[in-house]
Order: structure tokens, then sequence, then C-alpha cells
């Protein structure tokens, strides 16, 4: 069998945009970044990965790992897997992440792990196909991907894409919400924000004022974004085999009103006429005709009354890396165990 | 909330897109005669990256400052400087703004808050941080704004005064214009870490980055960094990335950008029309309403050169005046 | 009666006169609180040699201790006194100029010009000069050339506590910027200060001796020197105008010129090093405008053109003394026509 190749998708322009200002979002730098990966790297190869390819970027951030990489080859370190930039033109904005998902897709990556926001995963996941992702937190509405410690997301990606963990506990099957503009079709991972605002500008959505619509793929009470909107009211977790449409009311007179956490250290004032349960497979129309269309908190989609909109939840849409279960089936397996039989039972004292 | 679907009423769109235009208009104009021979010495123009000054501008009064940079004229007009007396200036002619002694990169007009262009890059970072000094020590509430090239921002005075205005809590912004190339050097070269914001964080305060060919991107986010610099959140740094149509001087054959790269950016990233596209469609404004505008910004560049030409240059006396308010 | 204070407690008291005369003066510079976030004492130190100490008890925060920053605070305070502010910026040795420079020369002095006579600088960048502290190179240098060959700069040099505190008030209320340049080995010298607030215009030089034999120009340190070496010399029936100039640009050339229509013989004794010194712009201007009425040479005692030295002994030969003084006028007393 071909050695499995692992992608790696690191989008600087991610945790660059409005909320470090009007909300308390952080700033991730670029040697982070790099630091960040190279965690990932270790992960993958203590796994059996031995080959990566990357999204490559100006940013720098190849740069720091590529001096990462030398040092431990100069000290005889084989940690690392080998680490190969993809051939493709560098467009300093998210179409690089398509870019590299689609290219990557192609070549049969094993798995794509992404170093991102919400805004990042979801463009990686509108190009992957049936490419299992795993996402590392590091943008700023963090809904979508979990908050774990890279380490431990690059060994459990090398075991899920070696088959040491059997695909069936590896891999998880993910929600999506998909909207139609006429024919243009795009997919939001957690949610759909229809605001009244006609531009793209800035992007972040934060003024309540604004909002007309909301759809969710799933809001957990846990989570950050708008998502937490619904997750206090009326929550639907992942495996849910559901979603949630709202309709905002004007906080000033709304008569039902939360207070969610929409951004990192925003708490939001929010009026709401209804929620409802969407249900797999069921197109929804918008209940106004004109706007933008905002994709797991970003604005992105300008409409008017002229445009045919509607939205549509999938079930096992797109496949995550299921990262506590690799871990739990590698413990409860000894996958990172050597040892002989006797060796084992007699360090645990008779309890293996 | 405003009526239209846009931050901005339809007025203020309109003015928007006047001044935009009057920014164009000009640094055109300025192009051709810069060809011909008529104009003295150097000019920096700023065509294509007319959303920035303007978006950044629009939230600004007469109480605030901004220091600007060679490529100045866009930041003047965008701060209200008078077209005519810009126009006589780079003339060099003695009904100039700076009564011809200035010249285009040294344009200023104090009494609107426009500290000047400047020939020395990043030296209006300093300058910036004391206009936002002087607000706070006098009590009103006027923001600094400091405008420097991705090229500039390695200039020792611009990082100085990220830290001197994060340690004093000023009221001042960064807006770091990048548009790729620092004269004929690019970004990619010259700069080690991409990204503005993180020196920013380094430093001690949010950065942001939009897209500069954005109107609305720009205006929201200025719009937030200022008012919370007002709100005396303290500085933060804008970097707006965006494109310049012409060389880093007028006579610079720009042989170091791409093939097409300069056809390519006007057809398909041109600010102004990008922003007429986005509120046409939107109902908000017809073309003739925008029409209207573009004759009488053209009346008022053509009459500004037809003056500036007409007007005396400034006499022999003028040489030794001014050096000192008495001597 | 006017009492007795120091050159240190003159300019403090200019300070705090005008600062309570005029709301939008404010102080900053490197430690010139002191202590500024620091658990101990607030003004801890006034300043490197305590001359504004005592003033943040009186002023608050209208004194501010600023970062290890010269070209952003220089620049700062340059940018905000042209709205509005009349900032007294310290550069705590004028050595650090190499900072800050194009904020001083190519912003704050040509403000005016560049933009047409609308706008108005009006800053004092006040910094310690000259040598004799065995402060070393870095630290003791007399730059007073460099800043006066600017135009839209001003440049102030004075020698006792009288003319110290009516050239800093005149410097803090005049438009324009003004390098302000203090001898570190004089902050101790007494003379007698009026209590009231009083200005001293510039251009104006001090006749601090008269003689009618050779006349010794120079400011600073060197006037004190001078008036040593014009004192042994009086002891050889050889009587000297001394002449402090005060302030070098402007500079007071009538009084000078005056003088040496007077005695038809000059010296220029000037602590800065030879080329292009205060001593050889005075020397060039006399020389085309008194011609004839000089008698021999024009000699100029200035240090050599070396950087300033560490070692006592050295840095002794590095300042113009009494004797190259009285030297160099009894050369041209002797009517020596070519260089010995």
């Amino acid at each position: 069998m071909t050695c499995p190749v692992v992608g790696i998708i690191a989008n600087p322009v991610s945790a660059r945009d409005i909320r470090r200002v009007i909300s308390h979002a952080g700033n991730l730098q670029i040697t982070d970044r790099a630091n960040i990966l190279l965690r990932i790297l270790a992960g993958l190869a203590a796994t059996g990965i031995s080959q990566v390819v990357m999204m490559p970027e100006n940013a720098g951030i190849y740069g720091h790992l590529r001096r990462g990489l030398e040092r431990a080859a100069n000290t005889g370190e084989a940690r690392f897997p080998a680490l190969q930039l993809l051939d493709m033109a560098i467009c300093g904005d998210a179409s690089d992440s398509a870019a590299a998902a689609r290219t990557m897709r192609k070549m049969n990556v094993g798995a794509i792990i992404v170093l991102g926001g919400d805004g990042t995963h979801r463009v990686v996941v509108s190009e992957a196909g049936n490419v299992p992702i795993a996402g590392v937190s590091t943008g700023t509405n963090n809904a979508f991907p979990e908050m774990r410690e890279p380490t431990i997301t690059g060994l459990a990606a090398g075991l899920a894409v070696t088959g040491a963990v059997p695909p069936g506990v590896a891999f998880v099957g993910n929600k999506r919400l998909d909207v139609a503009i006429n024919d243009r079709h795009e997919i939001a991972l957690v949610d759909i924000a229809i605001v009244r605002d006609r531009f793209v500008g800035s992007r972040a959505v934060w003024k309540a004022d604004s909002f007309r619509e909301l759809f969710v793929a799933f809001a957990e009470p846990g989570s950050i974004g708008l998502s937490s909107i619904v997750a206090l009211v009326a929550p639907v977790n992942r495996s849910s085999p559901f979603g949630r449409r709202l309709i905002f009311d004007d906080p000033q007179d709304a008569q039902f009103r939360v207070a969610a956490p929409i951004a990192p250290g925003l708490i939001a004032d929010i009026g709401i006429a209804r929620i409802e349960t969407l249900d797999f497979d069921t197109p929804t129309a918008l209940t106004v005709g004109s706007g933008s269309i905002a994709l797991d908190g970003e604005r992105e989609i300008t409409f008017s009354e002229r445009d045919r909109i509607s939205v549509t939840l999938r079930e096992a849409a797109f496949r995550t890396i299921d990262v506590a279960a690799c871990m739990s089936f590698a413990a409860g397996n000894g996958l990172f165990v050597e040892s002989t039989k006797q060796a084992l039972s007699h360090a645990l004292g008779g309890q293996g | 909330m405003s009526k239209t679907p846009f931050p901005l009423e339809k007025d203020q769109l309109l003015d928007a897109y006047r001044t935009m235009r009057t920014i164009r208009e000009f640094e055109e104009r300025l192009h051709t005669d810069f060809a011909r021979g008529d104009i003295p010495g150097f000019v920096h123009l700023y065509a294509g990256e007319e959303a920035s000054a303007t978006g950044i501008m629009m939230h600004l009064n007469d109480n605030d400052r901004i220091a600007s940079t060679h490529r100045g004229h866009g930041h003047c007009i965008a701060k209200g400087v008078s077209v005519k007396e810009m126009m006589a200036e780079i003339y060099g002619k003695a009904t100039g703004a700076c009564r011809g002694k200035g010249g285009s990169m040294h344009i200023a007009d104090l009494s609107k808050g426009m500290m000047g262009a400047n020939g020395i890059l990043g030296a209006g970072a300093p300058l910036a941080c004391g206009a936002a000094l002087a607000a706070q020590k006098l009590g009103h509430k006027g923001v600094g704004i400091s405008f420097v090239g991705d090229g500039a921002s390695n200039q020792g005075m611009f990082l100085e005064s990220l830290n001197l205005a994060a340690v004093w809590n000023l009221p001042v912004i960064f807006v770091v214009e990048n548009n790729g190339y620092a004269e004929s050097t690019s970004v990619e070269w010259a700069v080690a870490s991409d990204s503005y914001v993180d020196r920013a964080t380094g430093f001690g305060m949010p950065g942001i980055t939009v897209d500069g060919t954005d109107f609305f991107a720009v205006y929201e986010a200025a719009g937030e960094v200022i008012k919370r610099a007002r709100d005396g959140g303290g500085p933060s740094l804008l970097e707006c990335k965006m494109i310049r149509f012409f060389g880093h001087f007028e006579g610079d054959a720009q042989t170091y950008r791409g093939k097409g790269e300069v056809e390519d950016i006007r057809t398909n990233k041109d600010c102004i029309k990008l922003f007429q596209a986005r509120i046409k469609e939107a109902g908000v404004v017809a073309q003739s309403e925008f029409d209207k505008i573009d004759r009488e910004v053209l009346d008022l560049i053509e009459m500004a050169v037809v003056e500036a030409k007409a007007a005396p240059l400034p006499g022999p006396a003028e040489l030794h005046t001014d050096v000192y308010v008495t001597y | 009666m006017a009492r007795k204070i120091s050159i240190r407690q003159a300019i403090n008291e200019a300070i705090d006169q005008e600062m309570q005369r005029d709301p939008t003066v404010v102080v900053m510079g490197e430690d010139i609180v002191g202590g500024t976030g620091a658990p101990g004492e607030a003004d801890a130190w006034g300043g490197v040699l305590g001359v504004t100490k005592g003033l943040y008890a009186k002023h608050g925060n209208r004194l501010m201790d600023t970062p290890l920053s010269e070209s952003a605070y220089i620049g700062a305070a340059i940018g905000a006194a042209t709205c509005g502010l009349r900032p007294i910026a310290e550069l705590m040795f004028i050595d650090f100029m190499g900072v800050c420079l194009d904020e001083i020369f190519n912003q704050a002095a040509k403000f005016r010009y560049m933009f047409g006579g609308k706008a108005q600088t009006p800053i004092v960048i006040r910094a310690m000069c000259g040598a004799g502290f065995r402060a070393a190179a870095q630290h003791s240098q007399m730059l007073t050339p460099v800043f006066a060959h600017i135009p839209g700069l001003k440049v102030v040099c004075p020698s006792n506590a009288y003319d110290a505190k009516g050239l800093l008030i005149q410097s803090i209320r005049d438009n324009d910027p003004v390098i302000f340049l203090e001898h570190k080995n004089l902050y101790g010298h007494e003379s007698e200060v009026p209590e009231e607030s009083y200005a001293i215009p510039f251009a104006e030089a001090n006749i601090v001796r008269e003689g009618k034999h050779a006349t010794i120009v120079t400011y600073g340190q060197t006037v004190h020197r001078s008036v040593e070496a014009a004192n042994v010399l009086a002891r050889e029936g050889v009587e000297c105008d001394v002449i402090d100039l005060r302030t070098l640009s402007p500079i007071d050339m009538d009084t000078v010129l005056e003088s040496v229509e007077n005695t038809g013989r000059l010296v220029c004794v000037d602590e800065a090093n030879p080329r292009c010194s205060i001593a050889a712009d005075v020397s060039a201007v006399v020389a085309q405008e008194a011609f004839d009425a000089l008698k021999a040479p024009i000699r100029m005692v200035t240090a050599p053109h070396t950087p300033v030295p560490f070692s006592p002994a050295l840095e002794d030969l590095y300042v113009p003394s009494v004797d190259a003084i009285t030297g160099a006028v009894r050369r041209i007393m002797g009517g020596e026509r070519k260089a010995a």
C-alpha cells in the first residue's frame, strides 16, 4: 500500500479581521502558527506519516517551518515527515485555501488538517469532497473546529489515515448547510445568517439590528458565535438529525430576548421572533427579499429581490476525524505501547 | 441605522463617490500633464487607492489630524484641502496651498487638520502621535491618523511610534496602505512578517487587515477603530491591502510589475467602479447621478489647472520669508 | 536685591513659571520625572541631573516620562507643537541627536517654510552639551554648529544662571523651534537671578567685560575661561572685550563687529570642533565685513579635530584652556601676520 499523504492548509489571512477591534478576538502570530504546524507534524511523524503536502503562502509560515525542520535534520532527529509545498499561484486570500483543498482532493490525500476558524474550515470543506478534515482552531469564531492541542490532532490524524484506527471509529459524518443563490451553490458548516446590509465590507457580522434570519446546522451551548443564539435557547448537537431556523426580532421591541456571546468577549442583546426545526433535505426560502448572506459568521454574498435563494440542511455531508475517539481507541488497544505481555502485565500490577 | 442598506445615507454615499472621483480625476490629470512636461519636480500619484483615503476620512472632522506620505494628494483631497490650492501648489505658484514653497510632497493645510504630505517616509508616525497627545492634553476628542506605506512600515520611527502610542494610550490610528511595492521593491522581499497586524499585536495594540479596494470594508473598519480611539480605547493599526495604478513616481515605467498586471487591476480591481456597482445594484443611486458628479468634478479639475497655470509665480522676496515666525 | 541661584535652579524656575503662566506648556523626556511605573517614590530623579526635580509635584501629568524612543517622542512633541501645545522636550544629551535628527531638521525646522507660513512649531528642545564632565566621546560634544547651520532652527547656549532663566523663558514663549543647550559642567554655577519672570531677547550678545585692545567672542563654558584669560592679560596691560554670544542662531554680529571696529583684533573661542565651527563662522563674517578694521589675523581657539577623550588628562587638553586663550591674544597683540 502506498504511503498515505496528509495535507495541511494554514491560511495566514484568518484571524486578521475587524473582530480584533469590535470584540476581543485574539491574534495568532505567524510564528505561533508555524509552531502549531510543527506540533502537528511531530504527531503525524510519530504515527508513521512520512509525506505531507502544504498550501503555500507569502506570510512567512513556511519560512519558519523550514527552519524548524532543518534544525531537526541537522541534529539527527527524524521527528518530522517530508514536507512539500503545492505548486500553485498565491492570491493572498481565502481562495488559496479553496485551490489547495481542490488540489489535495485530486491528489487523494488521506486527510486535510486545517488551521483556522470557521471561515477557513468552510472553504476547505467546500472543495475537499470526501476527504476527511481535522480542524485546529486558531481563528475567531471557533464554533466548528475543536479547541485541542495540535500535537494530539496530528497523532489522531495519523492513526486515522494509516488505518491504525478503523474508519468506523476514526471518521464521523457531519451536517452541512447548503445555500443556493440562483445557480450558485455555497455551504456553511455551522450557521448561515441573513442580514440587512447590501455589502460584504469587513465581512464580520455583529450588529444585532441588522440580523434578519439564522440557520444553524448545530448549536452547542459551549460554543461562541452566532450559533450561540440558538444554543442558549434550543440547543442542537452535532449528532442530532435536524438543525434550527431562527427569525430575528428588533432587539429594542422584542418580547423574547437572549444575551448571547456572538463573538469573543462580545455578549449581544438579541431579539427573537420565532425558532423552527430545520429538517434534512427540505429547501427553505428566506423571509426577506434583499440583503447579504453570511456564511459561518462572515458576509459573503449580497442578494436582491431578483435572486432565488434557498437553504437546505444535509446529513453526513462531509467527514471529520474524531480525535477523541481515535485516542481512546489507541489507549484501549495499546497502539502507542511496545511491550512484551509479561512486562505489560507486571507494570500494570496484574490489572492489564 | 441608515435608511439605505449601507452604513451611509444616500447623500453620504454620493459624497464618498464625489471624493473618490475627484481624487481619481486629479491624479489622472496630473499624469497626463506631467508627461507633457508642464509640472516641475516629482509627483507620486494615488490613483487606484481612493477607497482608503475616502473610507477613513469620512469619519474625521477638522479637529482630527492626519499625517500623510509622499503620496499625499488623495489624503489631502479627502481631508478637505482645496483642489485649486493643491493644483496651484503642484505648479509652484504663489496661490498654492503652501504659497508654492512646498510642492507636491509637502502640501499641508493645518486648518483642515492636514499636517502635511511628507518626503521622509515614516516621519508622519511620530507627528500623528503628537497630534493625538495634544488632543488628549487639550481635552477635545480629536484623533491622529498616521498613513504609511508597506515600505515605510519598516522605518524605526514608525515602530517607535507604535510603542509610544501604546504606552501612552494615544488616540492615534496607524494606517498601513499596503500596495505591495515600496518604490520597486516588492513587499514580499522587504517585509519579514507579512502581517502588520502581528507587528501591532507585538507592540500592544489590535490590528485589522481589510481589502483596501472595498470602500465599505475600509469605512466599516475605520469607523470602529476611530470610535474606539475617541472613546479612550487607545491606538490601533489598520492595514488596507490595495493597489496603485501608476508608478512610484511619475516617470517610473513600472517594469518591476507583471505583464498585464496594471490593465488587470484597472479592469477588475478599480475601487470606484466596484463602489458604483454596489450602490447602483442596490437601487440607491442611478447612473445619471454619477454622471452629474463626474461632469462637475471634471469641470473643477479643469478650472484648477487653468487657474494654476495662470497664477503668478512667487516673487524673489518670497525666498526669504517664513523661515521663522520672528528672527 | 536678587538672590544667587545656580543654572540648575534657574532652569527649573523658568520652566515652573512658564508652566504656571501658560497651560499649554508641557514637558517630556527620559527620566524628567523619574520613577514612573516604579514602586519607589514619584519624581524620583527629576531629570538625570535633577534639573526638573519638584516640577511633577506642582504640575502633575503635564510632565511625562517617555520610553527610550527619541524619534518617537521628539517627533510627537513636534507634532503636538503644531497642534496647540507648547512642548519642552528634553533630549538628554545633544549627542543623541542622531536618532531623532530628521524630526528636528527636516520636519520642525521646515514646516513653516514648506507650508507657506501656515504652520508654527513652538517647541523647545532642551539638551545637555559640552565636555569636562569625564562623560567621554558620546556624551560630551558641543554640536552648536550643526544646528546653527539649519535654517528654521534657533540655537541658544547660556553661560550663567541669569541668562539661562531669561533665555529659557524667551525660548518657551518663542514660536519657532529652539534648541536650548545647557552645559553639563555649569549646572552648579551661581549668579544673581531675579525672582520674577523675565525674558532675554535672542540675538543680543552680552559684553561681559570691556577692553580696547582685543575682542574675545565666545559662548557657554568658555565664557568663564575667557574672562579669566582677560584678567591674566589685564595684568600685562592688555584689555579685552569679552563677548558672550548667548544665542548662536540668530546671532548678534552687530555687537561683534562694533567691538572689532574698536579693537581691530579678534579671537574666537569655541568648544566645538574646528571645522565649520561657530568660531569659523564668526571669523569669516568679520573678515568680510570688517577687514579694514583688522590689525592682525583673526585667531580661532577651538577643541581639536578629535572626539572627546575620556581620560581626565586628555579631556583637560580638549576644552580650550585659559592658557590657550591668553596665548592666542598675545600672538595677535604681537602683530604677527603669518601663522607661526
